[in-house]
């Protein structure tokens, strides 16, 4: 579904990515793990089209990332997602969906539906200079899973969540993966990965030092934490 | 691009400075009934209140649709740094848009937007006139819509501008070239009038920078002629539409690119 192909990034002399190479099944939940400035935020920033690859390919469904076609079944959660002021909610998940394709009723069920799933029924209708960076996000996901994604890319989804919070969206995310949908989230919070997804890549530097199944890469009596840990700090592949 | 068109012109009047706009300049405009019911006196003779109608009514025209590049660029400036500033941006271009959709959308919104502002203002002025006079001056909205073409270009320049520099510094750039639009135009047709060029020996020359120079005031003019019935002589007309038309197209595609490079 997702594939990047010896993808390379320059800022002027930085190298932010350096000939990442991973594929992203359908159905998969793939995880991107990384310090900061790993270069996580500008391959998933590439994989939407925001920026434009130095070197390599991209593909969503076979297309070029960046190609309008490639983000018809994608719903997206930047991070530090924001929202207009002047919009309320409601307001911007009816803005999202006329975008999606849906309009009249249609465009309302699916709001309102999402807007329940997300925890956030009772509270469209405020502007959204009034939430809390909590609501944006919870928002923020409700806009992401309008008009039925086949791709989920999240960035950091879960910041400014509290743990009751984080659990809603955890079992919303996978809610989304047991209906066979394909996540792409950017995250530091490990806990969370481990618990919902089947593989990970670990960048540092712009590189993947380290990527596979959950299983193969974590070993038995080893946390994912240590893993990160052992491949970030030791600079090893 | 239609929907994000629709958008735009939302996003615009949800603001309150809109109104804000909106009420002033109708207020003013509203000051003109006044002028209907004065008695104008010229070499001794008094106006008839037709001609007084209809000469007040053509100034207020011109203040309106010169004014009202004032406004646009204050609309234009900010469009697409709002956008990245409040998510907006990242909203749309996460879906399946492309980037020229979006440019094109934010200025055809905008577009739409001014027009229908300029002509609410010169609604509003044609039909004081026909209160006063009992008639409407013949080419009045048809003039304010070919004034729409001057403001899409003001629209466009600051749009491209704002995607270069600050967004003060690309509104106060395209104020300053539609100003010199004006002031060159404008002197260059008084050189034209017979009476100056019986004060001045010789024809009046143009340099090639006037003749290349966007002819804003110049179609505004072509508007006008529409209202007063007489022909556009100064130039021809073709050129002054094909000369706005020119550098708004270059313009746009010059945003265009400037957009679709960048990082979002």
């Amino acid at each position: 579904m997702i594939s990047f192909e010896n993808v390379t990034k320059l800022f002027g002399d930085l190298v932010a990515v350096d000939g990442v190479s991973f594929t992203v099944q359908k159905g998969e939940a793939f995880a991107l793990l990384g310090p900061n400035g790993a270069g996580k935020t500008t391959l998933v920033r590439m994989l939407l089209g925001f920026s434009r690859s130095s070197a390599g390919n991209i593909r969503i469904h076979g297309l070029p990332a960046g190609k309008p076609a490639s983000r018809r079944k994608l719903g997206y959660l930047a991070e530090n997602h924001r929202i207009p002021p002047y919009l309320s909610g409601w307001e911007y998940l009816m803005r999202h969906a006329a975008f999606c394709g849906l309009n009249g009723a249609r465009a309302r069920t699916a709001a309102g539906d999402m807007l329940q799933r997300v925890g956030m029924q009772g509270q469209e209708r405020k502007k959204a200079s009034h939430y809390s960076k909590g609501m944006v996000q919870r928002i923020g996901l409700a806009a992401a899973l309008l008009g039925d994604p086949e791709l989920l890319v999240l960035d950091e989804p879960v910041s400014g969540l509290d743990p009751l919070g984080m659990r809603d969206i955890r079992i919303l995310l996978e809610t989304f993966k047991t209906r066979g949908g394909t996540l792409l989230l950017n995250s530091h919070l490990l806990s969370e990965v481990e618990r919902l997804c089947d593989s990970v890549a670990i960048m540092n530097k712009g590189r993947i030092v380290v990527k596979g199944g959950l299983a193969k890469i974590v070993q038995e009596n080893e946390t994912l934490e240590a893993v990160f840990i052992r491949h970030v700090e030791g600079g090893t592949e | 691009m239609g929907r994000i068109s629709l958008v735009t012109v939302k996003d615009l009047m949800r603001q309150k400075s809109f109104y804000v706009l909106l009420a002033v300049a109708l207020f003013f405009v509203l000051l003109l009934r006044s002028c209907y019911h004065g008695s104008y006196n010229v070499n001794g003779q008094t106006m008839p209140s037709a001609s007084v109608a209809f000469h007040a009514s053509l100034i207020a025209f011109h203040v309106v649709a010169a004014g009202m590049f004032l406004m646009t660029t204050l609309l234009a400036m900010g469009i697409f740094s709002r956008d990245r500033n409040d998510g907006s941006l990242v909203m749309f271009l996460s879906r399946p848009m492309d980037r020229w959709q979006y440019v094109l959308g934010r200025i055809a919104g905008t577009w739409m937007l001014a027009t229908l502002f300029m002509f609410i203002l010169h609604l509003t002025i044609a039909l004081i006139g026909l209160a006063n006079t009992g008639s409407l001056i013949a080419g009045y909205l048809t003039a304010s819509l070919i004034c729409s073409v001057n403001l899409l270009f003001a629209i466009v320049l600051t749009c491209t501008l704002s995607l270069f520099f600050p967004n003060v510094v690309a509104a106060l750039f395209s104020l300053i070239v539609i100003g010199i639009s004006f002031v060159s135009d404008g002197a260059y047709q008084l050189m034209q009038s017979d009476m100056v060029r019986q004060m001045v020996s010789g024809q009046a020359d143009i340099s090639l920078w006037r003749t290349l120079f966007p002819k804003v005031y110049m179609l505004q003019d072509i508007a006008s002629s529409w209202i007063t019935g007489t022909s556009f002589d100064a130039m021809p007309s073709a050129y002054v539409w094909t000369n706005v038309l020119f550098y708004t197209a270059v313009l746009g595609i010059i945003a265009l690119l400037r957009f679709r490079g960048s990082e979002i």
